[in-house]
């Protein structure tokens, strides 16, 4: 390939991404730009027929509020691109973590509104009135057209998901799984948009609030699982796998490596998640204290570089013994 | 997976009362169709120009022949639909919505638009006619009905709707 755009879109700062990856990341960014011009039908269609059902509002601003990770994805794909400079020696990984945690902020601030206004309109007991609308020279009741939209608008983004989740994976993308998680669970804020509607039309007032109040939790959920996914991972706790899951085995991976070397008696890893590529510090304990020779430590670094595109931005110290105020944990290696 | 559960649970639930009650849907939580059919409908009426025009001086109750215009043409119309007799109480908008939100009345006119201040008080039909005022600004006209009784709004809406493309 020799075409400089698409070299340029496929690398993440200095790391050239293994072919896998690259076609990942084409794929992503193709996904997240669909999701968006699903997003604008979606949000008008629901708009149109709005009305004055609190939980169609809260489904709204949710799908509005959908908008934000594909851009935060978009935004951080580009940023990222830029090699590390004399000002960013780091590069631009980091631009991923930023995006991830305005969203994150966004959620947490939108659903807190939308669940106390859902509150509130259930303690004030403001019943939801919905009327007729002319739809073909008939007027029917705008409850059914509600309860239509959120039911054709609820299945696409459980596909988009599925499909975004498993980028994510191979991607080791935090935006994009939190966003594959969110359209994941969206087909059931349109569940409870439309048993909040049908509730209304049995005339149960109530059951449109106790819907939006469901929706708003469920973005208050999603947004402070963000945040703290966001926060903890720009405070550089150690690499997790792409869903927080658990320490990411690369770690191990890298212990074992350099703990097996002819010339080193033990070794431990500090390694923080940049947003794709991982920033590691090994220290490296010789064995009977001579000190390798530069070639030896060259090698090792090119190994460990080898055995995964996420290792780039490494540095081997030896050290006489492991520094244990650098390397807090029960035993010298010991990944939980 | 928990909210999962509760989301299906619901569904659940809504379904069974979808199928337990198959009677009028959209219902309204007060009644307000079912009373007035065959019953009595309760209007209250605003003046304003040829929309509403009310000749009695006092405000409160008056007879059915001191409330005429345009508007009230229409409320008697509908009212001869549902089967029911109209009872009038003449007042400002201000007293009438207050009284719509609190259950004593059914329905209010006044020559009112769709950018009437009373949403917080009433529900809105949608509009059935436009007008011009002298600045050559539109108006959509709708009358008021009480918060959420939205089997009696939909029979409204039906019979304005139906009454704007006989004209």
């Amino acid at each position: 390939m020799t075409n400089v755009t698409s070299h340029d879109a496929v690398r993440f700062g200095n790391t050239e991404l293994p072919p896998e990856q690259q076609e990942s990341l084409r794929k992503a960014i193709r996904i997240e730009w669909a999701t968006m011009g699903f997003l604008v039908v979606t949000t008008t269609m629901v708009f149109l027929v709005l009305g004055n059902s609190q939980a169609m509002k809260a489904a709204w601003i949710e799908d509005l509020l959908s908008f934000l990770p594909p851009i935060s994805f978009l935004v951080a794909a580009h940023a990222i691109r830029k090699p590390p400079s004399e000002k960013h020696p780091y590069g631009y990984h980091r631009s991923t973590g930023v995006a991830h945690l305005v969203a994150a902020v966004a959620l947490t601030v939108m659903g807190g509104y939308l669940l106390v206004e859902s509150g509130l309109g259930l303690v004030k007991a403001e019943h939801p009135t919905i009327g007729g609308i002319e739809l073909f020279g008939n007027t029917i009741w705008l409850g059914w057209l509600m309860m239509a939209v959120m039911i054709i608008t609820s299945a696409p983004p459980v596909f988009l998901g599925r499909a975004k989740m498993k980028l994510a994976e191979k991607l080791h993308d935090k935006v994009l799984y939190a966003d594959a998680d969110m359209n994941k669970a969206d087909w059931m804020t349109a569940i409870a948009a439309v048993a909040g509607v049908a509730g209304i039309g049995m005339g149960l007032w109530w059951a449109d609030y106790a819907a939006a109040l469901i929706i708003s939790a469920s973005i208050l959920h999603d947004g402070f699982k963000n945040t703290r996914a966001a926060v903890s991972a720009l405070m550089d706790k150690r690499a997790m796998t792409y869903d927080d899951g658990k320490p990411h085995p690369l770690g191990r991976q890298l212990d074992e490596y350099l703990r097996s070397l002819d010339w080193a008696e033990d070794a431990k890893s500090r390694i923080r998640d940049e947003g794709h590529v991982f920033h590691v510090e090994s220290f490296v304990v010789p064995a009977g204290k001579v000190t390798p020779s530069l070639e030896q430590l060259e090698a090792a670094r090119d190994a460990c570089v080898a055995m995964d595109w996420k290792v780039q931005d490494m540095v081997i110290v030896p050290v006489a013994e492991l520094p244990a105020e650098f390397l807090p944990g029960p035993t010298a290696g010991g990944e939980r | 997976m928990r909210r999962r559960g509760m989301v299906a649970g619901l569904l659940l639930a809504v379904l069974l009362m979808l199928t337990g009650c198959a009677g009028s849907f959209p219902a309204d939580p007060q009644g307000t169709l079912e009373k007035a059919r065959g019953g009595t409908l309760r209007v209250g009426a605003s003046m304003n120009g040829d929309w509403v025009r009310i000749s009695a001086d006092a405000s409160g109750d008056v007879r059915n022949s001191d409330v005429q215009g345009r508007e009230a043409d229409l409320v008697r119309d509908f009212a001869a639909q549902l089967g029911a007799d109209v009872e009038w109480v003449a007042g400002s908008e201000q007293v009438l919505t207050e009284e719509l939100k609190h259950g004593g009345l059914d329905l209010v006119i006044g020559g009112l638009d769709d950018k009437t201040p009373w949403v917080t008080h009433a529900g809105l039909t949608r509009p059935y006619a436009e007008s011009r005022d002298e600045r050559g600004n539109p108006h959509k006209h709708v009358m008021l009905v009480p918060l959420g009784e939205n089997a009696f709004l939909l029979e409204l809406d039906k019979f304005l709707m139906a009454a704007k493309e006989q004209k």
